[in-house]
């Protein structure tokens, strides 16, 4: 019997480390625990769809199932503010920015007061930068648009516009012939050869309302990256900050990241540079963020960055910083409260707004 | 304690240590590594594990193509017959839900079942 | 005899909520949810086979709530009863065959604890990931089973008499 017990003593022994091992090896390490015995997993999810750019949702939740209802109610709304800021393309029944520049010099057109919002927010930040974001530059936009695409369609013939074609357009955008008629929630562009491009602010815009509606239906520990426009609602699942990479603007760096930053609730990160689209002429690039001052394209960075906490307004920073000298760009940052800013040479130096390497990492 | 007490006790065991060994063997099968998964339109193509070096060229209905390569256990984008080159020129990517995108042929690349590099998300 | 059986349950009852305490004020930390030494199952045990199985099962039950209305909330009382209902059953069936030592019984008594909190768990929260502990969880339930078996054989064995009114 004693035997027995002992032999037996040491198969039970011999089990019990066999299961741990086994099963402690098996444990997978996306699973984290958020306190309340919640198992919360995290999940991503791309698509393509919507800003002509590749978004992804990240999000931490107890199921896939969950995840991807959050999912698709996020990509139904951005969805519906790409098509609302739509500047090519029409869709049935549907007012857009087309319509309004279609338009032009005609009739004022009857709009969705997410439509007037966004242009009212587009006429602020043509205030507060001073015209380095103009919304009513479709004309100039328009022309840069054409070559790059023509550019990028056969390389051996492309070509840079003619800088008098570019100040003919230029006199169209004014941007107090955009007339916005609250009251009776109408758009008009006074000037018939005028044309809007939302481009710089609406991604960012759209993002912050996305934001604002998961927060006001419960949603939490979400992070959207729609192209450059990064922003956080909550935290990650272990209470953490989001984490976030900037890309390094020389793509064929063996660094994929130029710098990392961590985001609290609410922040966001918008990243503007010469890398994102550009086609080049001679070997020279051309990228497509322009200057409202020179109409070419800006020059002086391969990228910048912006942390506030508002993606509307962090857009149009970033896309103001790209155009304006280092010097005006770090007065221009000192002046505004919450906002920081890095700014990325060619030869990969950087320079950064008085606290904005509270934000970085290691 | 009777005899029958450590049978008892070993067969429990016996029992659990089966239902771990199988759970995990039927588990790793699909946890096995790093796969890249690769889509088109948001259907999927295929799925490449990143610890087997192959270089695939992805054939699109429209005469369109990338090619994928995978070796060192990183995964990249070699060639692509997109205008914009911007999927060629992307870093390689390896680590947990980094992504490579070709917006022109709708192609995505996502790596899964890999490690984090402790990054939620990226600025492009 | 039957207020010598009253009283005895009230003391059970009572040590029970006690030794619940003791746990409550000194988890088992090792990152499972649902771990547990059951040291309440010790007193269980020993009604089991001193007072007879429905005062144990009377006694499970009432300890159950009280404790987790006192300390838990209402997914922890959720959890512990099915738990409970579980393990006893299982405790019940083991006694009956008469195949186990006291041990034996209570072995099973502490695997199937866990096993019934982990199900109601995994149906509360939805979720399957849970499944990963229950391994950890039977052989913790086996160790502390083996022990609450052997000290309650110990107990029955010397004091058993005084609270036998069969």
């Amino acid at each position: 019997m004693k035997r027995f017990k002992i032999i037996s003593a040491v198969i039970i022994l011999a089990l019990i480390a066999l299961i741990l091992a086994v099963q402690y090896r098996g444990k997978s390490d996306v699973s984290v625990n958020n306190g309340s015995n919640k198992e919360l997993s995290k999940y991503t999810i791309n698509f393509l769809d919507v800003f002509d750019t590749s978004t992804d949702i990240t999000g931490f939740a107890t199921s896939k199932e969950e995840f991807d209802k959050e999912a698709n109610l996020i990509k139904e709304k951005l969805t519906y503010y790409n098509n609302l800021y739509d500047i090519y393309n029409e869709y049935d029944g549907l007012s857009n920015i087309k319509t309004i520049n279609d338009n032009a010099g005609v009739q004022p057109v009857k709009v969705s007061s997410d439509i007037i919002d966004m242009l009212e927010f587009g006429k602020d930040m043509y205030e507060l930068t001073d015209g380095k974001v103009n919304i009513a530059m479709g004309s100039v936009l328009k022309i840069w648009h054409d070559y790059r695409e023509a550019g990028l369609d056969s390389p051996e013939t492309a070509s840079v516009p003619a800088l008098f074609d570019l100040q003919e357009a230029a006199k169209h955008c004014n941007i107090n012939d955009l007339i916005i008629d609250k009251d009776k929630s109408t758009v008009y562009l006074q000037d018939a050869n005028m044309s809007l491009d939302v481009g710089s602010i609406a991604k960012g815009y759209a993002v912050q309302r996305v934001l604002e509606y998961c927060k006001a239906n419960g949603m939490n520990n979400i992070l959207f990256s729609v192209g450059g426009n990064i922003a956080g609602l909550g935290a990650r699942a272990d209470g953490d900050n989001f984490k976030i990479a900037i890309q390094n603007p020389d793509l064929e760096s063996s660094n994929p990241y130029i710098e990392k930053v961590e985001i609290s609730d609410g922040q966001c990160v918008v990243s503007s540079g010469d890398y994102q689209r550009f086609y080049e002429v001679d070997g020279k690039r051309y990228c497509h963020i322009i200057n409202p001052d020179t109409l070419f394209p800006a020059e002086g960075f391969a990228g910048v960055s912006v942390i506030t906490d508002d993606s509307a307004k962090a857009d149009a920073l970033s896309t103001a910083l790209f155009n304006m000298s280092i010097e005006e760009g770090q007065a221009f940052v000192e002046k505004l409260d919450g906002v920081e800013a890095m700014w990325v040479y060619h030869d990969g130096t950087k320079e950064y707004s008085k606290n904005f390497k509270d934000s970085v990492i290691e | 304690m009777k005899k029958n007490d450590f049978y008892l006790i070993i067969g429990i065991l016996i029992a659990t240590a089966i239902v771990v060994i199988f759970s995990n063997i039927i588990t790793r099968k699909d946890t096995a590594g790093a796969v890249a998964v690769v889509t088109i339109d948001g259907s999927e193509y295929g799925r490449f594990p990143l610890d087997r070096d192959v270089t695939e060229r992805i054939e699109h209905s429209d005469g369109a193509y990338n090619v994928l390569s995978i070796h060192d256990g990183i995964c990249e984008i070699t060639e692509a017959s997109c205008r914009d080159q911007i999927c060629v020129h992307h870093m390689s990517v390896q680590y947990n839900g980094q992504t490579i995108v070709c917006l022109p042929n709708k192609l995505v690349v996502t790596i899964e079942n890999s490690n984090n590099d402790d990054i939620d998300g990226a600025t492009h | 005899m039957k207020t010598k059986r009253i009283a005895c349950l009230g003391l059970f009852i009572a040590l029970a909520f006690v030794l619940s305490y003791v746990e409550f004020l000194l988890p088992l930390n090792i990152g499972i949810p649902g771990a547990k030494v059951g040291l309440a199952n010790l007193v269980v045990m020993v009604a089991l086979y001193t007072l007879g199985k429905k005062d144990a099962a009377l006694l499970s039950f009432v300890r159950v709530v009280l404790v987790g209305l006192t300390f838990g909330n209402l997914a922890m009382l959720l959890y512990s009863l099915a738990g409970a209902i579980l393990s006893f059953l299982a405790m019940l069936i083991a006694k009956r065959t008469k195949l186990f030592s006291i041990t034996g019984v209570s072995v099973l008594g502490g695997v199937f604890h866990n096993v019934g909190q982990i199900i109601v768990a995994m149906l509360v929260l939805e979720t399957g990931s849970l499944l990963y502990y229950l391994p950890f969880l039977i052989v913790i339930g086996t160790i502390s089973g083996v022990v609450i078996g052997l000290l309650s054989g110990m107990i029955t064995a010397r004091v058993g008499r005084l609270f036998d009114i069969k």
